[in-house]
């Protein structure tokens, strides 16, 4: 037996939905809004009650139900492929419907944002807002590195994380927590520390780069990648009160090389010893977000060769012409 | 004698205590010249500091000539994130 995606969708409650897919798979092609138990192929399914089983084209699960002998097994034709296709055509763009009202993002925008992937270096003070305003925008794919687990000090400028989340590393708690705020955003997650060996296999693949790093030595190999790649890089740095955003790399604008051939300052700079001030972060993630939006949608008034400064103490801005 | 402005960001800014300054420089004086008066300003503050500039908003490698009324920027590199 058999059911189409159109009728999984009205009546997915009625059924145990049973993923047979491999891991590859299920993170490649998600089962977007719907919420499935996994037994991969191989596994004897004997659940009880009415249930749909989904492989990559509906092929396997059509064999399988008649090897086994199912009882009140459907095989989802056309698989995950023609269930993810189903999602694409019904899509309910109404959610983003205060965005898409704007001329310059309208409904095309938001599909360009749906398709689009945006990987995130650093899932701090930086990457937090950042990854929090792409996914409630619709941004349909994020890739989150960091290696890093969540400390007590982070509280206060990381909203992603809260005290019962201290000790676990911060790239599943990110991810559970977008996924909270958006269901149907891909999150991929790395828990690798980026350097200069894993960074273009981490970066294949992705339409833009944050830079939410919090070092020199990371943001030049972020800009050795962002070149050689040729992917868009989005550069945001803080000091205290104040930070920087640029849109690095994009047909032949400076790179971060360029733009500070060789950055040195003091060690008590960071913000360990100088300090920041957590609202600072969430500003300047948020124009790293803003560019990264404009940049997908193609919104031409950009941060593209120009650095943006900002001062939250006096509120001056510069926007220097690179 | 021109009369310069000088808006101060980040390291700069701490260094010298102010958010920007004007000052009188002598006629040819360049943006060289004027990186060394701020760093003596800062006495040992901006030591180990790399500065990149920019003249009139927009991003200067070169050194030139200050006009009467330009506006400097430097920019310190910020690590934090």
């Amino acid at each position: 037996m058999i059911v189409t995606p159109s009728i999984l969708n009205k009546q997915k409650n009625d059924f145990t939905i049973i993923d047979v897919r491999s891991i590859e798979e299920r993170n490649k092609f998600p089962l977007i809004g719907l919420e499935s138990i996994i037994s991969p192929y191989g596994n004897r399914i004997d659940l009880s009650g009415q249930k749909v089983l989904v492989c990559q084209f509906g092929i396997v699960t059509e064999g399988i139900i008649i090897e086994q002998n199912i009882k009140d097994a459907y095989s989802l034709l056309g698989g995950a492929q023609a269930w993810i296709e189903y999602c694409k055509e019904n899509e309910d763009l109404s959610r983003w419907s205060r965005q898409t009202v704007l001329p310059e993002i309208g409904i095309q925008g938001q599909k360009k944002l749906l398709e689009s992937k945006v990987s995130i270096i650093g899932m701090g003070g930086l990457g937090c807002p950042a990854a929090q305003s792409l996914a409630i925008a619709g941004v349909g794919n994020l890739k989150l590195i960091d290696n890093d687990i969540i400390s007590l000090s982070n509280l206060h400028r990381q909203p992603l994380y809260t005290f019962d989340d201290v000790g676990r590393e911060k790239v599943f708690v990110a991810k559970s927590k977008l996924e909270g705020l958006n269901p149907e955003v891909n999150i991929e997650v790395d828990n690798s520390f980026f350097d200069n060996k894993n960074g273009e296999e981490l970066l294949s693949n992705t339409d833009i780069i944050i830079d939410a790093t919090d070092n020199f030595k990371s943001r030049e190999i972020i800009d050795q990648v962002s070149k050689k790649l040729n992917i868009p890089m989005i550069y945001g740095g803080l000091f205290r009160y104040e930070g920087q955003v640029s849109i690095l790399n994009v047909n032949g604008s400076l790179g971060y090389k360029e733009l500070f051939p060789n950055p040195r300052t003091k060690e008590e700079d960071s913000c360990v010893d100088a300090g920041v001030l957590g609202m600072i972060p969430g500003i300047i993630g948020n124009i790293q977000a803003l560019e990264a939006v404009k940049l997908i949608v193609g919104i031409n008034k950009n941060l593209i060769g120009k650095l943006l400064i900002y001062d939250g103490m006096n509120h001056q801005t510069q926007v220097i012409q690179l | 004698m021109i009369l310069i402005k000088v808006k101060c960001f980040s390291q700069v800014k701490y260094a010298l205590g102010v958010d920007e300054l004007s000052l009188r420089l002598d006629d040819n004086s360049t943006i060289n010249d004027l990186e060394k008066i701020i760093r003596e300003k800062a006495g040992n503050k901006l030591k180990n500091v790399s500065l990149r500039i920019a003249l009139n908003q927009k991003y200067l490698t070169e050194d030139i000539i200050l006009r009467e009324g330009d506006e400097v920027v430097f920019i310190p590199p910020v690590q934090g994130g």
